[in-house]
C-alpha cells in the first residue's frame, strides 16, 4: 500500500520541487533601486561627483542656519537681540527667540544641529569619496576638494558661535562621531583656520560658474578674515580683508544702496543661487508685507530709529508700512518677494562692505586708527552719511559697532555676533529685555543629543 | 449560541462544514464505492423538510452516506429534493446541530428534525493559513470573528470589526475623519521600532502589504500616512482570524513574530439563487467634547496674565487690547468639529450554484461626508467575485476569487480639532456680512482658510487569487495557490494662495499643489503538497510546500507651483514650476520554504510540527535567509475513558506550543551605501545626497513564543472558556539606532542586543444563557492581561536610548519630571531635584517613569433574540493611563481647558494651577514645559465603551420567497470615562475622535 503513495509521477514532482528550491537562492538578490546610485559610482563621474557637493549649498539655502527662511538665523538671531519684533499667534517659533526662552527641545535649535551636521556629513562623504577616487581628473578633484573644505570650516563657524564648544566633524565614520566630546571654542577655530587655509590652497582663483556662486579663492580668503577677526588675530584678519579690498577690478562697493543685493553686484563675494530660474530669495518672502499689522514679524522700531535720518541705508533697506494709525517697517534689502522672468536677487553670504568693517576694527585693534577710520568712513559715505567724528581707539570701536549694526542688520545673525565678540551682549540686551541673562549667550545644546550622547554633556550653562 | 441568526449568516459555514465532511469521509468514500455500486437497484426521487423544530432550516446539507457526488442543500424554507435509492442513509449536517443519520427505508418524504449542539462548534474547521483544523484539535491559538460579528457594525474599516472582539488584539483608532488609520498590536509591542509592530495581513491567503502608501505632505489631515488597508471592504469578508502563539505562526516564518491576520472573503454556497440587499443610513457625531473656557472666563485669564506680567498690552494682543470685540462667544468645537457627517451605505449580492460549481459576486457602496465646516465626502465602492468548482471525480478543486475596491476622498487638508480648542472664544466672526472669509483687518488666522486647501485621494485596489487542487491519490493533494495584488493611488494637498491672511498679497505666483503617486503590485506562488493517512489509531498529516513573492513600489512625489490662477491648481501643466520631490522605484523578493507534520492519535494526542525556512531581499547578501520553526502539542482529556462520560464537563483540552518567528519590516535596500537624487537644484544640477547611514550587517529579528493554554467546556458546551498564558520574547532587535545629530543622521539601522518580553492571560467565555425557541440569550467575553518589559539591553547606559527606556520597565514608558505642587510664594510649578544640586536638570533629575500600555482590556458581547428580534451588543474596556492634552501655558492667546480656572494668583493660594503668564515670564514657561513632561501629565484614560449596539428585526411577511430585515446600528454609542481631555481613544493629541455613528438599515432577501 505504501509504495503506491510514492510512484513515479511523485518522485518527478518532488524533483522538480528540490531542482526549484535550489535554483532558487539568488532569487532574493535585487538590484539597486532607479533612484539610488552606489556611492563609489558618484565620485568616478565629475557631474555626480559635484551634484553631491552641490546638494550641500542647496541644503544650507534651504534649511538649517543660513536659510532665508523665517525659522533661519537672519530672522531668529534677530528677534533674539534687538532687530526683529514677532507677530501673530504662538505658533510663531519667533517668540520663544523674541522672549529669550529657549528651552533644549527648541524645535529650531534642534534642527540648526542636525541639519547643520547633516551637511557637514555630506561634506565629510564627498571629500573622503573624492581621496578615494582614482578616476576623477586631479583638477577636477581639487576644485571640489577645496570647497568642501571651505564650507566645513564655514559650517563649523557658525555652529561654535551659536553652541560654544562643539565637536568638529571630519569623517564619515558614525562610531566614531556618535560619541564625540565638545572640542574647546580655541581649538574648533584652530580646525576652521585649518580648513578654510586648505581650501585656499586648493581653491581657484576664478569663480568656476558665472555667477558668484561656487567658491573661489577670494570667497575663502575673505570668509578667513572674518574668522581671523572673530579669534582676535587682527594682523591677520586685516591682510585677509586687504587682499579681498585690493581686487577691485573684481570687487567694489556698490555705490547705489538700491542696487547692492542685486544679482550682479560686485560687491558680492559669495551668494547661494535660488532654486529655481526666476526665482528671488527666501528672505524677501519672510521680510516683506505689504500691508499691516504684519502677520510674522517686522523690524524691531529700536533698530530703525537708531538710523540717522540721512542715512540711505534707512531709505533703501527698510520700508515703512502704515494703515493710518500704526507704523511697521520691514527689511529691504531684498526686494524680490514673487518669481521674475529671470532671478534679480540671491541670497548673499559674504560681501565686500564686511571686509572694509572687518579690517577697520582689525586696524583699531592694532593702534592704526586713521586706517580703521578711513575703512569706517568708506562705509559711511556710501550710506550717505557725513565721516565719523570717533577719535579714540574706543570710540571708534564702538562706532565700528554702530556701523556694523546698521549695514549688516538681518544677515545671518552678525548682531548678535558682534555684541558678543564686544562683551555688550547683557547690557545691550538686558537693557531692553529683563528677561535676559548672562547664560544666554550660547543657544542650549538640543535635548536629543544630550540624551543620545553623554559625552557632550554637561549641557550649556542656564538650560 | 443564538441558533437564530445561523439561518441567515450561517450560510457562509456551508462550505467549511461541507469540505470538513468530505474529508474527514473521502478515504472511506473512495474505499467503499464499488460495493455501493454492486447493490444498486432503481432510482428513487425524496424530499422533505429540515427544521429546528420550529423554523424551517435553509443552507442545511443532505447527503447520502458513502456517496460524494449526491448532495443538496435545503432552500430557503428548509426542504430539498433529492436522488436516491430507496436503501440509501442521509447524512444531515447543519454547522451548531448533531449530524444526522437517517436511514430513507423506502419513504419518499423525509422530514427531518435537527437538534440543537453546543459541542458542534468545536467541529468548525479553522483556517489556519496554509491548512485548516479542527476548532477542538487545534494546537495554536487562533482567535476568530465571522460576517455574523462583522454584520452588526456601521464601520468601513476592517480593524474597525475587531475592536474588543479579540483576546490579545489590541486596536486604537488614529482618527475620526474617514480614510484614517488604525494602529493594531497582537499580543503587545514586540519591536523597539514603532513601524515594525505591523501583522503580517493575508487576503485569502495573498500578502497584502500594510506599509503605508501615503505621503506626509498630501495626507495632512491625519497623524499618519494613508494604510492600505483601507481598501479592504469589510462586508466582504466571511472571516477573520488571528493567528498569534508560536505554533499558529511559526509556517510564516520571518514575518509571523507579530501575528497573522488572515482575512477570507465570502463564498458562493450551493443551492437557489439567492439575492441580498442591504441599504443603511445614518449619521457621525464628535461624541466627546473638551471643556473649554468661555469669553468672560478667558479674558479674565488673560488680564491676570497681564497683570501678573506687569506689563501693557501689546498692539498684537487683539483679543484683550480692544481690537475684538470682548463680548463675542463662539464655541469653536461646535463650530469646527461638531457637524454631523452622514452616512450611507448600499450592498447587493447573488450567490449560488450547483453543488460542483458554486459563484458570488456581490457590489458595496459607501459614502460618508465630514463632521467639518463645508462639503467633504468620503465614498468607497467596490465588487467581489467569487468562484469554486468541484470535479466529478472531487479529485480537482478550483477556488477564484478577485476583489476589487475603489475609494475617493475629499477631505480638508487639515484637521480642525486643534484649532478647535485653542482658538481664542472671542475670536472674530468666520464670514462677513458679504459671506466672503471675514480676516478682521488681517488681525487673525481664520481657520476656514483651511477650507481652501483640500485632500483628495483616490485609490484603486485588486486583490485576485486562485487556488488549484488535485488529489494524485487517495490522501495525497498537490494544490498552487497564484496571487496577484495591484494597489494604485493618487493623493493631492492644494495650498492655494487663498490659504493665507490677504494681508500677505500673495498671489497663486505662490499656490502649489502636492502630488502623490503610488503604485505598488505583487505576485505570489505557492505550490503545495499535502498528504494525509491514517495510521491505527492515529492520522498523519504531512504539509510541504514554498512560497516565492515579488513585490514592486513605485512612488513619485511631486509639487507644481505658481499659477496664474488658483483655479487651475489641480492641473500640474499649469504650474510655473514643477518640482519632483521624490521618485523611486523599489523591489521586494521572498522566498520560503515551509512544512507542516501533524500526528493526531485516536483523537486525544495531538503534536504539530511546523517549520519555514526564508529568504528576503531586505538584507545583504549573508543575512538573507534564516530558519523558524515551532511546536505544539494538545491533550484532549475529555476524549480519555475516565472522563467521557461526565455529566458536567463536556470539553477539556491542554495545549502548549513554542517556537520562533521573525520580522522584517525594515524597509528595503537598508543595507546599501547609496547616494539618492534630492529635490534640490543648485548651479544646474539636481542634488545627490547620501540615502543614510548605511549598515550591511544587519539581520532578522526573532521572536521566541511560549503558550501554554486550557479550554473547557461545560454542561454540553453550553459555558466555554479558554485561559491561555503567553510570553513571546523578541531579540536582535532590527532598529532605527537613534544617534546623535553629530553622525549626520539621527537613525542608524542594526541589530540591537536588547531583549523585549510580553507575557500575558487571555480569557475568553462564552456562555448560551438562554436557550429556548422564542429567546435565546448568548455572552461572550474577552480579557486580556498584558505586561511588556525591556528584559536585557546590554549597554543601554551608555547608549542613544538611555533616557527612552528602562530594563524590567514596558517599552512604552514615559521618563518624566517628579512633580511636586506648586510654590505657594511663587505660584508657580515644582518638581522633584533628584540630584539636590538646586536646579531641574536633564537628564539628572528627569527619572520618574509611568506605564502607558493597557494594563488590560477587553470585551464583552451579548447576543440576545426574541421571536423576531435581535439585539447584539458590545461593551468595550481598556485600562490605561495617557496624556492630558497639552495646550500650552495659561495665560497666552490660545484657550484653556475650564479647570485652568483654577490657578494661582496670590501667595497662600491653593490652586491646581500654576500662575497665568503672556509668555513673558520665562520661569513659568518653563515650569509649563516641565510639567508637560512630568508625571502631573500622566492620568487615567481607562474607559468603558458601549462600542457597538445593533437591533434588527424580521419583518413577518408571510411570504415564502422574500425575506426582510430591518436593522438599527450604532457604533461607539456611548463612552464611560474620568479622563477629562476629549476622547480617551488616541495615539497622537490634536485630531479628531473616532466618531459616534448611528445608522438604520433594511435588508432584502430572495
Amino acid at each position: 500500500m505504501k509504495t503506491s503513495y510514492f510512484n513515479g509521477k511523485q518522485f518527478i514532482l518532488i524533483a522538480v520541487l528540490q531542482l526549484l528550491i535550489n535554483s532558487c537562492d539568488s532569487f532574493v538578490e535585487v538590484d539597486l533601486p532607479k533612484s539610488q546610485l552606489n556611492n563609489v559610482s558618484v565620485f568616478e563621474d565629475y557631474a555626480t561627483a559635484n551634484a553631491a557637493l552641490t546638494d550641500v549649498y542647496s541644503k544650507i539655502r534651504d534649511k538649517g542656519m543660513l536659510t532665508g527662511i523665517d525659522t533661519g538665523l537672519s530672522n531668529e538671531l534677530g528677534n533674539y537681540t534687538d532687530e526683529i519684533i514677532p507677530f501673530g499667534t504662538p505658533s510663531n517659533s519667533s517668540f520663544n527667540f523674541y522672549n529669550t526662552n529657549l528651552l533644549a527641545d527648541n524645535p529650531e535649535i534642534t534642527e540648526y544641529w542636525n541639519a547643520t551636521y547633516n551637511q557637514i556629513y555630506a561634506l565629510n562623504a564627498v571629500i573622503e569619496g573624492l581621496e578615494a577616487s582614482t578616476i576623477l581628473s586631479e583638477k577636477n578633484k581639487t576644485q571640489l576638494l577645496g570647497e568642501a573644505l571651505f564650507v566645513r570650516g564655514l559650517l563649523h563657524f557658525y555652529l561654535v558661535n551659536i553652541f560654544g564648544d562643539i565637536p568638529y566633524i571630519k569623517i564619515t565614520d558614525y562610531n566614531k562621531n556618535k560619541i564625540v566630546s565638545r572640542l574647546p571654542t580655541a581649538l574648533v577655530y584652530q580646525n576652521i583656520v585649518s580648513d578654510l587655509e586648505s581650501s585656499i590652497s586648493l581653491l581657484p582663483y576664478n569663480y568656476s560658474s558665472s555667477e558668484r556662486i561656487r567658491p573661489s579663492k577670494n570667497v575663502a580668503n575673505a570668509f578667513l578674515s572674518r574668522v581671523y577677526l572673530y579669534m582676535k588675530s587682527y594682523v591677520e584678519a586685516s591682510n585677509s580683508a586687504s587682499s579681498i579690498i585690493n581686487q577691485s577690478e573684481l570687487f567694489e562697493l556698490e555705490q547705489n544702496t538700491d542696487k547692492v543685493f542685486l544679482l550682479n553686484s560686485k560687491e558680492t563675494i559669495w551668494q547661494l543661487q535660488s532654486s529655481e530660474p526666476g526665482q528671488n530669495t527666501l528672505e524677501a518672502i519672510t521680510f516683506i508685507f505689504e500691508s499691516g499689522p504684519p502677520l510674522m514679524l517686522a523690524l524691531n522700531t529700536n533698530l530703525v530709529q537708531s538710523f540717522s535720518t540721512t542715512d540711505l541705508r534707512k531709505s533703501s533697506w527698510i520700508k515703512t508700512i502704515s494703515d493710518g494709525t500704526s507704523t511697521w517697517y520691514h527689511a529691504y534689502k531684498y526686494k524680490e518677494q514673487n518669481f521674475t522672468s529671470v532671478s534679480k536677487e540671491y541670497s548673499i553670504i559674504l560681501r565686500l562692505a564686511e571686509q572694509y568693517l572687518i579690517r577697520a576694527e582689525a586696524r583699531a585693534h592694532q593702534g592704526d586708527l586713521i586706517g580703521a577710520k578711513e575703512d569706517l568712513n568708506t562705509i559711511r559715505r556710501r550710506a550717505g552719511l557725513e565721516d565719523s567724528s570717533a577719535t579714540t581707539q574706543l570710540e571708534i570701536l564702538d562706532a565700528i559697532l554702530q556701523e556694523r549694526r546698521w549695514e549688516l542688520f538681518t544677515e545671518h545673525g552678525h548682531r548678535f555676533f558682534d555684541l558678543k565678540r564686544f562683551n555688550k551682549i547683557d547690557s545691550v540686551i538686558s537693557a531692553i529685555k529683563p528677561g535676559w541673562n548672562t547664560n544666554d549667550a550660547l543657544l542650549p545644546i538640543p535635548q536629543n543629543e544630550i540624551s543620545t550622547n553623554p559625552n557632550l554633556r554637561p549641557q550649556n550653562p542656564g538650560y | 449560541m443564538n441558533n437564530f441568526s445561523f439561518y441567515k449568516d450561517g450560510k457562509a459555514l456551508y462550505c467549511l462544514i461541507l469540505s470538513g465532511i468530505l474529508l474527514s469521509f473521502s478515504s472511506s468514500f473512495a474505499r467503499n464505492s464499488v460495493q455501493q455500486f454492486k447493490s444498486t437497484f432503481q432510482q428513487h426521487q425524496i424530499q422533505g423538510t429540515i427544521s429546528d423544530g420550529s423554523d424551517p432550516m435553509p443552507g442545511v446539507t443532505i447527503s447520502i452516506k458513502s456517496k460524494t457526488n449526491s448532495s443538496t442543500i435545503s432552500d430557503y424554507n428548509g426542504q430539498y429534493k433529492l436522488s436516491t435509492f430507496p436503501n440509501d442513509t442521509l447524512v444531515i449536517s447543519y454547522i451548531g446541530f448533531k449530524t444526522l443519520i437517517v436511514p430513507i427505508n423506502g419513504r419518499q418524504i423525509v422530514d427531518v428534525k435537527l437538534i440543537y449542539d453546543t459541542t458542534a462548534l468545536q467541529e468548525v474547521r479553522i483556517n489556519a493559513g496554509y491548512y485548516s483544523v479542527k476548532e477542538s484539535e487545534r494546537t495554536g491559538n487562533i482567535a476568530r470573528i465571522t460576517s455574523k460579528d462583522i454584520e452588526t457594525q456601521p464601520v468601513t474599516n476592517v480593524l474597525a470589526t475587531m475592536q474588543g472582539r479579540m483576546a490579545g488584539v489590541n486596536i486604537i483608532q488614529n482618527t475620526g475623519v474617514p480614510g484614517g488609520g488604525f494602529d493594531i498590536k497582537i499580543r503587545g509591542q514586540n519591536s523597539i521600532r514603532a513601524e515594525g509592530n505591523a501583522p503580517l495581513y493575508l487576503i485569502d491567503g495573498v500578502p497584502y502589504a500594510s506599509e503605508t502608501i501615503g505621503y506626509n505632505q498630501t495626507a495632512t489631515i491625519y497623524p499618519t500616512t494613508t494604510s492600505p488597508l483601507n481598501s479592504i471592504n469589510p462586508d466582504s469578508i466571511e472571516s477573520i482570524e488571528v493567528l498569534k502563539d508560536a505554533d499558529a505562526t511559526a509556517i510564516y516564518g520571518s514575518r509571523g513574530a507579530n501575528g497573522v491576520v488572515l482575512i477570507t472573503t465570502k463564498k458562493g454556497k450551493a443551492g437557489k439563487t439567492t439575492f441580498r440587499v442591504n441599504a443603511s443610513t445614518g449619521t457621525g457625531t464628535v461624541g466627546k467634547f473638551m471643556k473649554l473656557m468661555d469669553t468672560s472666563q478667558y479674558l479674565a485669564m488673560r488680564n491676570q496674565a497681564f497683570q501678573n506680567d506687569g506689563i501693557p498690552f501689546n498692539s498684537w494682543d487683539y483679543d484683550v487690547n480692544g481690537t475684538w470685540d470682548q463680548n463675542r462667544y463662539t464655541n469653536w468645537q461646535k463650530e469646527l468639529i461638531g457637524g454631523t457627517s452622514s452616512i450611507s451605505d448600499l450592498q447587493a449580492s447573488i450567490s449560488g450554484g450547483s453543488e460542483r460549481t458554486q459563484f458570488l459576486i456581490s457590489s458595496s457602496y459607501h459614502t460618508e461626508s465630514t463632521v467639518f465646516p463645508g462639503d467633504f465626502i468620503y465614498k468607497k465602492g467596490g465588487s467581489q467575485i467569487n468562484l469554486n468548482h468541484r470535479s466529478e471525480d472531487n479529485k480537482f478543486n478550483l477556488t477564484f476569487s478577485a476583489g476589487y475596491n475603489l475609494q475617493n476622498n475629499d477631505q480638508p487638508a487639515f484637521d480642525f480639532t486643534f484649532d478647535s480648542r485653542s482658538l481664542p472664544p472671542n475670536a472674530p466672526k468666520l464670514y462677513t456680512s458679504q459671506g466672503d472669509l471675514n480676516w478682521e483687518n488681517g488681525t487673525w488666522d481664520n481657520p476656514l482658510r483651511n477650507l481652501n486647501a483640500k485632500f483628495e485621494s483616490s485609490t484603486n485596489d485588486l486583490v485576485a487569487n486562485s487556488v488549484l487542487s488535485y488529489e494524485l491519490i487517495s490522501g495525497l493533494t498537490i494544490k498552487g495557490s497564484f496571487g496577484y495584488t495591484s494597489l494604485n493611488t493618487t493623493e493631492t494637498r492644494t495650498a492655494p494662495s487663498s490659504l493665507f491672511n490677504p494681508i500677505y498679497n500673495i498671489t497663486s505666483a505662490n499656490s502649489s499643489l502636492y502630488l502623490n503617486n503610488t503604485g505598488r503590485s505583487s505576485w505570489t506562488i505557492e505550490p503545495q503538497i499535502n498528504w494525509e493517512k491514517q495510521i491505527g489509531l492515529g492520522k498523519l498529516e504531512i504539509l510541504f510546500g514554498s512560497t516565492f513573492q515579488s513585490q514592486t513600489t513605485s512612488r513619485l512625489f511631486q509639487i507644481g507651483t505658481g499659477y496664474s490662477s488658483n483655479s487651475l491648481i489641480y492641473n500640474l501643466g499649469s504650474a510655473n514650476y514643477i518640482k519632483v520631490l521624490f521618485n523611486d522605484e523599489t523591489l521586494y523578493k521572498y522566498q520560503a520554504f515551509f512544512g507542516r507534520i501533524n500526528y493526531n492519535f485516536n483523537q486525544r494526542y495531538i503534536i504539530n510540527l511546523t517549520g519555514r525556512r526564508d529568504g528576503s531581499s531586505r538584507f545583504g547578501s549573508g543575512n538573507q535567509f534564516a530558519n523558524f520553526a515551532a511546536i505544539g502539542a494538545a491533550w484532549l482529556i475529555s476524549n480519555e475513558n475516565f472522563i467521557k462520560n461526565s455529566s458536567w464537563l463536556s470539553f477539556a483540552k491542554i495545549r502548549s506550543s513554542y517556537g520562533t518567528t521573525g520580522n522584517d519590516q525594515i524597509g528595503d535596500y537598508q543595507f546599501l551605501n547609496t547616494y539618492s537624487n534630492t529635490s534640490g537644484k543648485y548651479d544646474g544640477t539636481i542634488g545627490l545626497e547620501p540615502t543614510r547611514l548605511y549598515n550591511a550587517n544587519f539581520g532578522w529579528e526573532t521572536s521566541k513564543k511560549l503558550e501554554v493554554a486550557l479550554e473547557l467546556g461545560f454542561f454540553k458546551d453550553r459555558l466555554f472558556t479558554t485561559a491561555s498564558w503567553y510570553q513571546n520574547r523578541s531579540s536582535n532587535q532590527l532598529v532605527g539606532v537613534p544617534l546623535p545629530g553629530t553622525t549626520g543622521f539621527t537613525v542608524l539601522q542594526s541589530n540591537l542586543d536588547a531583549t523585549i518580553q510580553n507575557r500575558g492571560l487571555e480569557l475568553t467565555l462564552r456562555a448560551n444563557n438562554f436557550s429556548r425557541e422564542n429567546f435565546t440569550w448568548s455572552t461572550n467575553l474577552n480579557l486580556t492581561f498584558a505586561r511588556n518589559k525591556l528584559l536585557s539591553f546590554p549597554g543601554l547606559e551608555s547608549s542613544t536610548y538611555n533616557q527612552q527606556y528602562r530594563i524590567g520597565q514596558p517599552l512604552n514608558i514615559e521618563i518624566l519630571y517628579q512633580y511636586k505642587g506648586i510654590n505657594p510664594q511663587t505660584g508657580i510649578y515644582e518638581f522633584e531635584d533628584i540630584n539636590k544640586d538646586g536646579k531641574i536638570t536633564f537628564p539628572e533629575d528627569r527619572q520618574k517613569t509611568a506605564d502607558l500600555t493597557p494594563k488590560y482590556y477587553g470585551g464583552i458581547q451579548n447576543q440576545l433574540r426574541y421571536k423576531r428580534w435581535n439585539l447584539d451588543f458590545l461593551f468595550q474596556f481598556v485600562k490605561q493611563k495617557n496624556h492630558i492634552y497639552p495646550m500650552g501655558f495659561a495665560g497666552q492667546m490660545s484657550n484653556q481647558p475650564k479647570v485652568k480656572m483654577d490657578s494661582w494668583q496670590v501667595p497662600t493660594d491653593i490652586a491646581e494651577y500654576q500662575i497665568y503668564t503672556t509668555g513673558y515670564n520665562s520661569d513659568v514657561v518653563t515650569a509649563e514645559y516641565l510639567y508637560n513632561r512630568s508625571d502631573a501629565s500622566i492620568t487615567d484614560a481607562s474607559y468603558i465603551r458601549l462600542k457597538n449596539i445593533s437591533l434588527s428585526y424580521q419583518l413577518p411577511l408571510n411570504l415564502n420567497a422574500i425575506q426582510c430585515k430591518i436593522t438599527l446600528q450604532s457604533q461607539n454609542t456611548l463612552t464611560f470615562t474620568k479622563y477629562k481631555d476629549g476622547d480617551p481613544e488616541f495615539t497622537s493629541a490634536g485630531y479628531l475622535p473616532p466618531l459616534r455613528v448611528i445608522t438604520a438599515g433594511v435588508q432584502l432577501t430572495f
